[in-house]
């Protein structure tokens, strides 16, 4: 392969900034500096769509209204454990403008006999069976409450530690594989292992697996934390539900699909109904949010589509809040042991973690990597369970297992700061390698002014202050399969097109800002055309993939086209297009001021009405940590929390957070800004107000809705202040990288650290309500 | 929703002569061919989409004439009408310089939006919000069911739940602002099919699960609210409320209590009415607490006295425990805030 | 006294008056009407009629919206919510919880924001409804809209509508709010995304603007 040395920025500015030499394959654009000397990457920018959201324009999944469309809702169960006997829809079918019943049904395999009969057995109350299409939604509800399911119950579990208990009701008898919503839930297991409703445990990740001689380890520890940690299970609770519009009345099905995935969306529906992919396009231009679980087509998808081949009509499937909740994903919940050793300098010399955690029907309860990765420590271990039980199928939830595992381990190691007799910000200073962290920690702490911190529990009054500390990692993974066309088109035009999509973390903004910045053109001067699956496919919004895998990319194919581009330009001029350059919406050249020419004018020398260039990512300069699409370096952050706890009455209020991260290249402050309150926002609320609450006795869950399912509004949100730090690594040709897991990671462990600090008494659950707090003041006979 | 017809009432004969039935009865019976009084429809409408209730036909009394004015004299006090929102009462003056606790209860209920719907007087008549109430799925006692589903000790979700009179139903009442009415000894006015009128006082209205476990209240299926009244306060009559939420935008009370007091000169509590929300099926009005602070001088360790006093009579479910300290703390609070 | 017919909408000999309606077979022949809340008022001593009941089946109402009058097809069971999404295509205001509990769904009924999912469309009578649509005039974004935009204020854009509502309100209403102000006026809106810190900027600058 033909390559050339070029010296890149390394490091982070302000710190450590240097130069680094990568060999680079020679078709790659020149070398991006720092972003001080760039006209729009890393500045802010406001969103291409803005405009469309704020006048109610913009058209999500939910507001889709095409000719003829019937509307549908879903048959569910609602008992938690039972064999279906009979599924009885003539009355349904008959009720006026009813166009269509699907029932799910077990697959039949010739020779052999279905267990639980016609129908698949229900193992959770919300599970699907069926749908109905009719004239209107009244009409379908109407129609649903005329089927009749008989049901012969059996023994279920709802609790997971009643679940654990040899004798439990057994909610899978066979080896289980991954069944529901994909995405890294945790640390995906072999379901096979196992006894009883206990599966696994894993015992490695793509980190490794044990390291060293825990016993040993903890022989030279002169201090030694033992602690259980216990986080709840938690429900997405997008604003937009999860659901599709499906039209298929051509020989192409078309999915509109409020979606983190349309690529992934496309593959299922043409697997599950034997289509060739070019035969399915899938649509997302807005959707309502996400957060990790709409990563697959769900039982919704096929059953829109079967409805609509029924019918003959589209057919408009979107879940309601209640199926929302109970069905549509969760992130686990996690009981975690944590035992961890240091000498009395300090160093860590064990860490030994076992966690059980249940994901429902669905495997994936774990609790990430944190305590594998985040402090170098030579002996260690993890065994992590899941736990079945008869409820909702768990899903990738923003850093799936990694939320869990850091509000244990950052709580273990600020009682082991305690123990040690160090400041915990100092502690992490002493046993942290990494270099973006120490910054981090030293800007994080002056902006949050660290050094107002008091000895836990040591203020005086009714209310009192706590300031606390937390930190996390996050990998940077990449998408090797993203792909983008771009579009010059003779007319001065520029677009940009992929089947990735924006779910309202700002990506269509960050495509214009790339192609803006390569070709000298504004953002408003590019068409950025997304989420549709007739272009190149892109990555699904999870893993906080999409920055660092989509941006390359678009800025080579840009590259691409504007090598052509002023090829043509250079012919015309008759000079040596190397000699060309772009900037402010003119060709120049770099010897000669007289020659000039506008970007639209050039587009005319063009033969053809488009110049068309299609880039996938290439390689990391340097390489991978990991093949399949881990590159160097880690998203780190630290997150600082202060709050006020009312020991009277138990209210915790989180009055600031400061939020430091990084983020490789930042490209778009406004929306960088924008993703870390929403990762501390849902930190918070994970922190303190939210729990899915089941019922044991009858297995559904009981707060179902947005009254009592509790997520923090307007009085809830503290001050938060964001710190960037830019880091350069090399590693592609915009060095850029996403931001909206880790912002979810450390908040909770820091305002639980905080609540320590305020009370002088340790939380080891969450939600921190008010009852917690006057429990753990032992005010609560 | 079901299919239902709609009738929009022009007086209250006419409105009268329509309903069937109180939608506490249709809760417990489910006959599913009633008619029922709407007024701002926030309660109504929930029961509605949740498929426990499916009326016939709803009978709009919202635009009743002569239903929605406030008046406050002097010597006459307050007259609120049924149909006047929240957002009318919370923005109202007078109210906020005569009742405080009122004003301060108000301000704390719901949200904006839902204040510009909701009427006092669907506000007082509304239904409790314990999860198995309003779930569709569990037949509790209240719905006609055979059991209670949040009181079971090992596997009831009961940290919402009553701690006081929590023998039979353990839900609590969900209107917070009637701690604040009950606690200025408000009248309810209530109006029959046949033209009479009569006043019931809030302790009388409503009714606790022991005495009747399909009702909150006592209105029958041909009676209408009319009016909610309020005595003119004396010259030394102090209010407060607080109300203690999880989440202070917008949420179901912990546990909230409304204080009213007439306090003579030198600070000393001449007659208190003290009334705790969310501790009990209905408004609980503390005699415990009225007891203990009456004609004593309002200090610190009084208020304490008198707030303990209260909570002797709390029995704790396994989830909700908190709530004793809680409710000590926050009624000793308001009792000092008054002076 | 007004001229009750102007009121109601129904001119004579243009469309059918409130007078020739049909009971019984659910009035969806009936034509149009505006349902007037105050034409039942205190001088109507005419005797009662079936003219005050309507449904369960679909009827033709008027409903004036954003300035403009509509006629649609409803039932009772229809909430202001569903008639402005799926009978007029306003899909701007969102259904998120169907419970009046996170003011995506917000409207203003005569310029009081409220909760279209828990009212029914016969609940409108002659109240105007403004919906998101109807908040830029001529094209020219109201000054909240111009600093949403500006100050990074929606994400996946879902809350948008309903925050902005609650926003334009407060500062059409309140000349100099301060960020008390701005969380009261929107403590009811729910956003997952966590838009709240931009909202509250973008709200506070508006509001400088507009002085």
């Amino acid at each position: 392969m033909d390559t050339r040395k070029e010296k890149f920025p390394y490091g982070i500015p302000g710190h450590n900034l240097s130069e680094i030499e990568r060999e680079i394959p020679i078709e790659e654009p020149p070398v991006w500096p720092v972003n001080d000397k760039l006209k729009i990457i890393g500045k802010r920018v406001t969103r291409i769509d803005a405009l469309d959201k704020v006048t109610g324009k913009a058209k999500f999944t939910s507001d889709m209204k095409l000719p003829g469309m019937l509307y549908a809702k879903m048959l569910r169960s609602n008992v938690p454990h039972a064999t279906i006997t009979s599924i009885d829809i003539s009355k349904a079918e008959s009720l006026a403008g009813v166009h269509a019943i699907h029932l799910i049904e077990n697959a039949q395999k010739e020779g052999e006999e279905n267990k639980s009969g016609k129908y698949p057995m229900v193992k959770y109350v919300g599970q699907p069976l069926g749908g109905i299409a009719a004239e209107s939604l009244e009409i379908a509800k109407d129609a649903l409450k005329l089927i009749k399911v008989n049901y012969e119950k059996k023994p279920f579990v709802i609790d997971i530690e009643a679940a654990m208990e040899i004798g439990a009701p057994i909610v899978f008898d066979v080896p289980i594989t991954q069944q529901q919503d994909g995405g890294d839930v945790g640390e995906t297991h072999d379901g096979s292992k196992g006894q009883g409703n206990v599966r696994g445990p894993s015992t490695s990740s793509f980190f490794g697996g044990p390291r060293g001689d825990l016993a040993k380890g903890f022989e030279e520890a002169d201090v030694v934390v033992e602690k259980t940690y216990r986080t709840q299970v938690q429900t997405h609770m997008p604003l937009e539900t999860h659901g599709v519009v499906v039209d298929w009345n051509s020989d192409v099905m078309m999915v509109y699909a409020s979606t983190q995935n349309t690529a992934g969306v496309r593959n299922e529906m043409a697997s599950v109904f034997n289509l060739p992919k070019s035969k399915v396009r899938v649509f997302c231009d807005f959707m309502g949010g996400g957060f990790g679980a709409k990563h697959s087509a769900g039982s919704f998808g096929p059953m829109a589509a079967n409805l609509a081949k029924k019918s003959g009509r589209p057919v408009w499937l979107m879940m309601d809040r209640k199926e929302e909740h109970h069905s549509e994903g969760n992130r686990p919940n996690s009981i975690q042991y944590l035992k961890i050793g240091a000498k009395k300098d300090g160093t860590l010399t064990g860490i030994q973690q076992r966690s059980h955690g249940t994901a429902g029907v669905g495997l994936g309860a774990g609790v990430g990597r944190i305590a594998q990765v985040l402090y170098p420590c030579p002996n260690f271990a993890t065994e992590q369970y899941d736990v079945l039980t008869n409820a909702g199928p768990g899903a990738a939830w923003r850093a799936p297992g990694n939320v869990q595992g850091a509000f244990g381990l950052e709580q273990a190691i600020d009682e082991l700061a305690e123990k040690l007799n160090m400041d915990p910000l100092t502690y992490r200073d002493h046993i942290d390698k990494s270099e973006v962290r120490k910054v981090e920690r030293q800007r994080g702490a002056k902006l949050f002014d660290w050094s107002r911190r008091k000895p836990a529990g040591s203020g005086k009054g009714t209310v009192k202050k706590g300031l606390g500390v937390g930190q996390s990692t996050w990998p940077r993974f990449v998408t090797l399969d993203s792909s983008v066309e771009v579009k010059i088109h003779n007319d001065g035009g520029v677009e940009i097109r992929s089947s990735v999509q924006d779910i309202g973390t700002g990506t269509k903004t960050i495509l214009a800002q790339v192609v803006a910045e390569e070709l000298g053109l504004q953002v408003n001067d590019i068409t950025v055309n997304i989420g549709d699956t007739f272009f190149p496919v892109g990555p699904g919004s999870g893993g906080s993939v999409v920055t660092g895998s989509i941006t390359p990319p678009a800025r080579n194919a840009t590259f691409e086209a504007k090598t052509a581009l002023l090829k043509l330009v250079a012919k015309k001029w008759e000079k040596d297009s190397s000699a060309l350059f772009m900037e402010d919406g003119m060709i120049g050249h770099k010897n000669d001021a007289s020659l000039k020419m506008s970007f639209k004018e050039a587009t005319k020398l063009m033969r053809t009405s488009q110049i068309s260039k299609t880039a996938s990512r290439s390689d990391d300069y340097g390489g991978f940590q990991q093949p399949w699409g881990l590159a160097f370096g880690d998203l780190g952050s630290v997150q600082f929390a202060e709050v006020s706890v009312n020991t009277d009455t138990g209210f915790v209020k989180v009055d600031k957070i400061v939020a430091a991260h990084s983020c490789g290249r930042p490209l778009n402050l406004g929306q960088l800004e924008s993703q870390i309150n929403g990762g501390v926002i849902q930190g918070l609320s994970y922190a303190l107000y939210e729990n899915r609450v089941m019922d044991n006795a009858t297995g559904h869950m009981m707060n179902a809705n947005v009254d009592q399912y509790k997520v923090p509004f307007s009085m809830e949100i503290p001050e938060i202040e964001t710190l960037i730090v830019e880091e350069y690594s090399a590693l592609s040709s915009t060095d850029a990288y996403g931001i909206g897991e880790p912002a979810n990671i450390a908040t909770a462990a820091a305002i639980a650290n905080a609540v320590y600090n305020a009370i002088g008494v340790r939380i080891y659950e969450i939600p921190i309500t008010p009852s917690s707090i006057l429990k753990a003041l032992n005010k609560v006979s | 929703m079901n299919k239902f017809s709609w009738y929009e009432a022009k007086s209250v004969e006419d409105a009268l002569e329509q309903v069937s039935s109180t939608v506490s009865e249709e809760l417990y019976q489910q006959t599913n061919n009633a008619s029922v009084f709407k007024s701002g429809g926030i309660d109504l409408f929930d029961w509605v989409k949740e498929g426990l209730l499916q009326p016939e036909k709803i009978v709009n009394i919202r635009n009743i004439p002569g239903l929605d004015k406030i008046s406050y004299d002097e010597k006459k006090g307050l007259s609120i009408g049924s149909n006047v929102t929240l957002a009318e009462i919370a923005s109202n003056p007078e109210i906020k310089n005569n009742y405080l606790a009122l004003h301060q209860a108000v301000n704390h209920a719901a949200t904006p939006q839902l204040r510009n719907i909701s009427t006092l007087g669907g506000n007082i008549a509304q239904r409790n919000r314990c999860w198995y109430f309003r779930s569709a799925d569990h037949d509790c006692y209240r719905k006609g069911g055979d059991r209670c589903f949040a009181r079971h000790s090992e596997n009831g979700e009961n940290e919402n739940h009553a701690i006081i009179d929590n023998g039979s139903c353990v839900s609590i009442h969900a209107s917070s602002i009637s701690t604040a009415l009950m606690a200025f000894n408000a009248t309810v006015v209530i109006v029959n099919n046949e033209g009479k009128k009569k006043n019931v006082s809030m302790d009388e209205f409503f009714v606790t699960a022991a005495k009747d476990i399909a009702m909150e209240n006592i209105l029958q299926a041909k009676e209408l609210i009319t009016e909610i009244i309020i005595p003119a306060p004396g010259k030394n009559t102090k209010s407060a409320y607080i109300k203690q939420v999880a989440r202070e935008s917008y949420d179901w009370s912990l546990g909230d209590v409304a204080v009213v007091f007439e306090v003579s000169g030198n600070n000393t509590c001449r007659s208190a009415s003290i009334v705790l929300g969310a501790a009990a099926p209905i408004p609980f009005r503390s005699m415990e607490a009225q007891k203990a602070i009456e004609d004593k001088l309002i200090t610190n360790e009084n208020a304490l006295a008198a707030a303990k006093a209260a909570m002797s009579i709390a029995r704790p479910l396994a989830k909700n425990g908190y709530k004793v300290p809680l409710f000590v703390a926050t009624i000793k609070q308001a009792i000092l805030e008054i002076s | 006294m007004e001229d009750k017919n102007k009121k109601s909408g129904a001119k004579p000999g243009n469309g059918i008056s409130r007078r020739s309606f049909i009971r019984g077979a659910g009035l969806s022949t009936a034509g149009s009407v505006l349902l007037t809340t105050n034409a039942f008022a205190l001088n109507n001593k005419e005797p009662l009629t079936a003219e005050n009941e309507f449904g369960p089946d679909a009827m033709t109402i008027k409903m004036k919206v954003n300035g403009i009058t509509k006629s649609l097809s409803v039932e009772p069971r229809t909430t202001l919510a569903s008639a402005l999404r799926d009978h007029l295509e306003l899909t701007g205001t969102k259904v998120v919880c169907d419970r009046g509990s996170c003011s995506a769904c917000t409207v203003y009924l005569d310029g009081k924001p409220v909760n279209s999912c828990m009212l029914s469309v016969f609940d409108v009578g002659d109240k105007e409804v403004t919906t998101i649509e109807g908040i830029a005039k001529n094209g020219e974004l109201h000054p909240v809209q111009q600093a949403f935009i500006e100050h990074d204020a929606s994400q996946c854009g879902y809350c948008t509508p309903g925050m902005v509502m609650s926003c334009v309100h407060l500062v059409d209403n309140n000349s100099d709010p301060n960020l008390e102000d701005v969380k009261n006026a929107t403590r009811g809106n729910l956003c997952r995304c966590g838009t709240h810190p931009h909202v509250f900027k973008a709200t506070m600058d508006a509001s400088k603007k507009m002085i």
